[in-house]
């Protein structure tokens, strides 16, 4: 009965078994791993950095493998004392610990995706069986995503910073703005990601037969218990998997964290980015850390829905 | 008491109207058939009986109550879909259970009852099992008990037999004319495979075009088809038809077209002399006797209990007759061959309406 | 659920006070289904139309960040002028553009070649998917990052060119982000590292909604491969190819990060985008009414293109959809 599902599935490797052997396979499998080394190359160099200690950051010739590896970086970007009395680093020895913007990232994005992913759910089923706001509904809906951020950061500063405290004042006697809260990127990250949750799960929404529920319906189920028991078990996993991708799509996003806060909250990206800035010298190793920590769990997450990447990054378009 | 009465029942999508006005009156107990091409309508005519889609106008009734506006789960339906329409997330004990769970029934009530309905389709083996674990004609018995088990007075059927092969198709017709000669409901059943309807009906509805063709028993159908479309929907091979007039030769009726004279017998309304029809015959009536209508041999299809004869007659199309299996034919071969007067079928050249 | 509200809705709502009234008008069917398309409808009023019409407004005062906005004055269409006079709006706006174009058709042809290979490979398919796909995974500004790394004047990358700098003689310590090419050159590299893989990954879906039994009919017929390739396999894939060269190049345009973290937009100008541009006019100059009114030209500019790339979008959607359909 699941052959909504397999069926798409069952037919990608039915085409190379017949596929008659090539007489190049040596030729292939050379560029193909000529190209993995080339895309590992600049995260190796990263990992690689991570575990080395100041003195080695910058050499000519650079090392490719630290030559007394530490986790003193680590340690560094761990410490909860930002007093920064915890690990005595000499040129380095200031304040950066990540727990602020890990806390800040993980809230912003956590309840941004969720939030996205209920609102975007129900959106998708309405407009799956019902049609809801007509064809080309689902049309604008791709607009929004498709603004290049920075148009969006312009207004939304005036927005957040101007328009919002001047409302409440006038409103409720307060200035209450949203520029540089966490509540006001949560926000601003729900819509944008909108687009993709909505795209997504209406591609999952439309694989459920709709006569699933004429047979709930059939037997007596109400709308709410046919979604309950029918629908939402069967688009499960499609929510994981788009949660996740609108998940690592925030967690990455960086001109609108960078423009609409500071100097309270800051994402991770900002974080990095901070860094990179400094005055008093780059500081390669934390950097190289925090990198690696901010990317190891998205990769990870990321190839566990890998097969539904396409499905989200062209809107659904491609299913495979 | 599950009488289903419909009157004047339209409905409209957009501006394409799938269903223009049918009146129709079934029977407690029956077991009724709505057959017809894709796009004719049957589909939609059942889903409005059972509430899936709202009638643009006209009244359906169930029993003694106007359902025009009833919310489907209120009206005492069971049905079974074209793609079964299991819940693949389920086991197939939940799935037998799921009206009775909905209905809030007792714990002990819903063992009982999907245990009976189990056994009636021969499938408790497989409560514990997923939909997808099941075999085709597995999946049809636990749609089946899912229906079963609530009791209901009525059963709707969408093509339920179109997802299996051939031969379990087969099996299964009479399989569910014994189910339906044990539940004593009203059954409706939708199908395009005319063989299916012919089979298992009381009675038969033909649709075409959102308009019912006609309405009667099997072989009333087969015998006296009311228009030239019931004509060539039933009946392997389609029945001949050919295009001529009606004249008059000595005082008896005959239909003339391409040097072919046909004499045609029975009650014919008078006035039709001259007039332009359409002549219908099945395969069966055609003869391969000595007759002065000739004709050469193209195409031989044996069917073991019967042979096809295709051949050609000197007119636009190509005439088939069915022969005993003795009698041997080969391609290019002559043959003489005259129509069964009394299983002619006339047919009006413009609306197709039947003459005799 | 649905039944039990229609029955509460029936019932005489006399006693009841208007809330539970609303509650009840609220779950009828025919409304309930339009509350997630209002909710999300609303969504985008407050979030992006809102301010946009601030924005509008804005774009015609007079208006600096460290100024009272109160007290700015309506200045007609004195900002517009400017930006549209402004030499670095429309060199940025053209440096975005070159960008894009460059990296798009390297990450369109890099990536259809390694799908097309990777369809190919029977075993070990499965690594090589998972290795190629984690370019895009990784967080933009930790890509920076690591170029910023591989093109220090004292990286990786200079010291694998070394055995060649020696043998011309220049020192080996090339200083890659300073000079105006190759930090544009950089940038471009960067953006090609990250996005390949999604292209690859278009067009081995692409690759993998082939119709086998198309190309076994086309061998049956005597076509060799080449034949297939280009009178079989590239016109199905026309679908994957414009999907790809939409997504990517809308994308492309908002290029920002990787400029952030590698060069600052420098030396001098060279590697500023449209998006550094307007960031820096903005949140460095505090040009608030020139930048309202350049994100104002630069939407309708981008609707444009926008629309268009829907429009593709949708056409190759519908058609790639059929294919898909006429495979199984």
């Amino acid at each position: 009965m699941s052959n909504a599902h397999s069926k798409t599935q069952a037919a990608t490797p039915a085409g190379q078994k017949d596929r008659r052997r090539d007489h190049m396979p040596l030729v292939r499998h050379a560029i193909l791993i000529g190209w993995a080394l080339i895309i590992m190359f600049p995260i190796f160099w990263m990992l690689q950095t991570s575990f080395k200690d100041s003195g080695e950051w910058v050499t000519w010739p650079p090392n490719w493998l630290p030559q007394d590896p530490t986790l003193k970086n680590y340690q560094q970007i761990f410490t909860f004392d930002v007093s920064g009395s915890g690990v005595a680093r000499e040129a380095t020895d200031q304040p950066f610990s990540i727990w602020g913007s890990l806390r800040d990232s993980l809230i912003i994005c956590t309840l941004s995706s969720l939030i996205a992913l209920f609102m975007g759910t129900f959106l998708a089923y309405s407009i799956s069986r019902f049609n809801v706001g007509g064809k080309k509904f689902r049309h604008m809906v791709l607009l929004v995503r498709m603004i290049p951020p920075i148009v969006i950061a312009i207004p939304l500063l005036m927005y957040y910073a101007v328009l919002i405290p001047f409302a409440t004042e006038a409103v409720f006697g307060a200035r209450i703005s949203l520029f540089d809260t966490r509540i006001g990127m949560s926000i601003l990250y729900l819509t944008v990601t909108l687009p993709f949750v909505i795209w997504m799960m209406l591609s999952f929404v439309d694989e459920v037969p709709y006569t699933l529920e004429h047979a709930a319906r059939i037997m007596g189920a109400g709308r709410m218990y046919t979604l309950r028991k029918v629908v939402l078990p069967l688009v499960a996993s499609g929510m994981v998997v788009t949660f996740l991708f609108v998940f690592i799509l925030n967690w990455a996003e960086f001109l609108l964290a960078l423009t609409l806060t500071h100097p309270d909250v800051s994402t991770l990206p900002v974080l990095l980015n901070k860094f990179q800035s400094a005055s008093e010298g780059r500081l390669y190793g934390p950097q190289a850390a925090i990198g690696t920590v901010i990317t190891i769990p998205v990769v990870i997450l990321g190839i566990a829905i890998q097969k539904h990447l396409v499905k989200g990054f062209s809107f659904g378009m491609l299913r495979r | 008491m599950a009488r289903i009465g419909i009157k004047n029942l339209v409905k409209e999508f957009g501006s394409f109207t799938a269903v223009k006005g049918i009146n129709l009156e079934i029977n407690d107990g029956e077991f009724l058939i709505m057959v017809g091409p894709s796009g004719c309508g049957k589909t939609t005519t059942l889903n409005m009986i059972s509430g899936l889609v709202m009638p643009s106008s006209g009244e359906i009734s169930i029993g003694e109550n106007d359902v025009t506006h009833t919310e489907p789960g209120e009206r005492g339906l069971g049905m079974v879909f074209q793609d079964l329409a299991l819940f693949p997330h389920m086991s197939v004990f939940e799935n037998i259970a799921f009206g009775l769970r909905v209905k809030n029934t007792s714990e002990q009530e819903v063992k009982d009852r999907v245990q009976q309905a189990a056994e009636a389709m021969h499938i408790e083996q497989l409560l514990s099992k997923r939909p997808g674990q099941c075999s085709g004609g597995e999946a049809q018995r636990v749609a089946l008990a899912r229906t079963i088990v609530t009791n209901p007075s009525v059963y709707l059927m969408d093509e339920p037999l179109s997802s299996l092969d051939a031969k379990l198709r087969i099996d299964m017709r009479t399989e569910l004319k014994g189910l339906h000669e044990r539940l004593s409901g009203t059954f409706v059943y939708v199908t395009h495979d005319q063989a299916e309807a012919m089979t298992m009906a009381d009675r038969i509805v033909v649709m075409n075009g959102g308009e019912i063709e006609q309405l009667g028993g099997p072989l009333d159908i087969y015998r006296k088809p009311a228009t030239r479309f019931v004509a060539g929907f039933f009946g392997m091979p389609t029945m001949n038809f050919l295009d001529g007039e009606i004249a008059a030769v000595d005082g008896a009726p005959m239909f003339v077209t391409d040097g072919i004279k046909a004499p045609l017998e029975g009650d014919l309304p008078a006035n039709l002399s001259g007039r332009k029809a359409t002549l219908g015959v099945r395969s069966e009536h055609v003869l391969a006797t000595e007759a002065e209508n000739g004709g050469k041999v193209s195409l031989i299809e044996p069917l073991g209990d019967a042979t096809l004869v295709y051949f050609d007659y000197g007119g636009p199309t190509r005439l088939v007759s069915k022969v005993d299996p003795d009698r041997l034919f080969a391609p290019g071969d002559d043959l003489t061959f005259a129509f069964d007067a009394n299983n002619c079928h006339l047919f009006d050249a413009d609306n197709g309406a039947r003459l005799n | 659920m649905a039944d039990v509200t229609l029955k509460a809705a029936a019932e005489p709502a006399v006693t009841k006070g208007a809330l539970s009234r609303f509650g009840a008008w609220l779950s009828q069917e025919r409304v309930f289904r339009w509350i997630p398309f209002v909710l999300v409808e609303g969504t985008f009023i407050l979030v992006i139309i809102i301010p946009f019409l601030l924005t509008i407004y804005i774009s015609f005062l007079r208006w600096r960040a460290n100024r009272p906005f109160e007290q700015a004055q309506l200045s007609g269409f004195r900002n517009y002028e400017q930006v549209l006079t402004d030499a670095g709006f429309w060199a940025s706006l053209g440096r975005t553009f070159y960008f894009a174009g460059t990296a798009v058709i390297f990450e369109l042809v890099i990536g259809f070649f390694l799908a097309m290979l990777v369809h190919r490979v029977v075993r070990g398919r499965r690594i090589y998917i998972t290795l190629f796909l984690i370019p895009m995974m990784v967080v933009p500004v930790v890509a920076g990052y690591n170029f910023s790394m591989i093109y220090l004047d004292s990286g990786p990358l200079n010291q694998l060119l070394s055995p060649f700098t020696n043998m011309l003689g220049i020192n080996p310590r090339i200083r890659w982000l300073s000079d105006p090419t190759a930090a544009q050159l950089a940038i471009i590299i960067a953006d090609i590292w990250q996005w390949t893989s999604l292209t690859f990954l278009i067009f081995l879906s692409g690759f993998s909604s082939l119709p086998p039994q198309l190309i076994n009919a086309a061998r049956v017929l005597g076509a060799n491969k080449r034949q297939i390739f280009f009178w079989i396999e590239l016109p199905l894939l026309k679908p994957a190819i414009v999907i790809a060269v939409v997504i990517r190049s809308m994308e492309a345009l908002k290029l920002f990060d990787p400029v952030v973290l590698l060069t600052f937009g420098g030396p001098g100008t060279s590697t500023q985008t449209i998006a550094y541009y307007l960031w820096e006019q903005v949140w460095q100059f505090n040009k608030y009414s020139f930048g309202a009114a350049a994100s104002i030209l630069l939407l309708i500019l981008f609707s444009v293109l926008i629309f268009v790339g829907i429009w593709l979008l949708i056409r190759q959607r519908n058609q790639f959809e059929q294919q898909q359909e006429t495979a199984t």
